[in-house]
């Protein structure tokens, strides 16, 4: 179970509204490599991990998805909290407005809805680790393009926090996969799955 | 007002001072996940838990209750009063 603790991981202190950025934030809350497919990701690899340490990792990493996601959440309430109509209907964000108002709904950059197949639980250690590190780099490119569309630097810190603990999630898996591999046949670490062979 | 206690400017930088080692807490927490046998990690991860514990106790006493496991101090039920973190106001 888990226990909620009420403070964000990383302050978010956002000034002026900006629909504009609002439109393209959303994607890291509910988009193709966002906080809510990375935490459901991780969290539902555990049950059929059979290591207790990679477990570990992925338990921890899909934890503080969660209390990412919430900092994603907190940007987009505070950028969109003030809007006038005016600057609504002046951006993209009207789209998304019209069907959610200013609540915050996992959606994509493109205004598609959270997709489950956003992520994968395949029940093999190391085709699950390697999906794993390869949504934590998609994640930095989605952080790192949203750095090269925004230019506030109440938004700019909180998502540069964001992309640097991808890169932290990536060692860490990497050192997962390096784990797994140690336990399992050198000559062929493909030849069984821990997950499902006895 | 007591509903305002966690507004103070005592309790901006005590919030901080939290995050930021919650925040190197878990990242060792990450690392001895990996490392489980570090005694250097796992000494580190020792200092920073009493900092954690010290200031998570100044920061409950003084500004407002962090869990619905450790409200045991407040004269009325805060966490229905207090801000919640993803308001404007609740963060430096």
């Amino acid at each position: 179970m888990w226990i909620y603790q009420r403070k964000l991981q990383y302050p978010v202190h956002i000034k002026n509204p900006d629909a504009r950025a609002a439109h393209i934030i959303v994607s890291q809350l509910g988009g193709p490599d966002g906080e809510l497919g990375a935490s459901m990701r991780y969290l539902n690899q555990r049950y059929s991990m059979p290591f207790r340490d990679i477990t570990g990792i992925l338990t921890d990493v899909g934890t503080e998805e969660l209390a990412h996601l919430e900092i994603v959440a907190a940007i987009l309430h505070q950028l969109t909290a003030n809007l006038s109509p005016e600057e609504i209907q002046n951006s993209p964000f009207a789209a998304y407005f019209v069907d959610h108002t200013t609540g915050v709904y996992p959606a994509g950059a493109d205004g598609a809805p959270f997709n489950a197949r956003a992520l994968a639980v395949k029940g093999d250690v190391i085709t699950d680790l390697n999906e794993d590190l390869a949504a934590e780099q998609k994640a930095r490119t989605t952080y790192d393009n949203i750095l090269r569309l925004v230019d506030d630097p109440d938004i700019i810190d909180p998502i540069r926090f964001l992309r640097a603990r991808e890169i932290v999630h990536y060692q860490r898996f990497g050192d997962a996969l390096g784990i797994a591999r140690d336990r399992m046949n050198s000559r062929n670490y493909y030849a069984t799955n821990p997950e499902f062979d006895r | 007002m007591m509903n305002q206690m966690n507004e103070q400017p005592r309790c901006k930088s005590l919030l901080r001072e939290l995050q930021l080692v919650d925040f190197s807490l878990y990242d060792t927490v990450l690392y001895l996940d990996a490392y489980p046998d570090s005694k250097e990690a796992l000494e580190y991860y020792r200092t920073l838990l009493q900092e954690r514990k010290s200031l998570a106790a100044q920061y409950e006493k003084n500004c407002g209750t962090l869990t619905i496991e450790s409200a045991e101090n407040t004269q009325y039920w805060d966490w229905a009063k207090l801000p919640w973190p993803w308001e404007l106001g609740a963060n430096l």
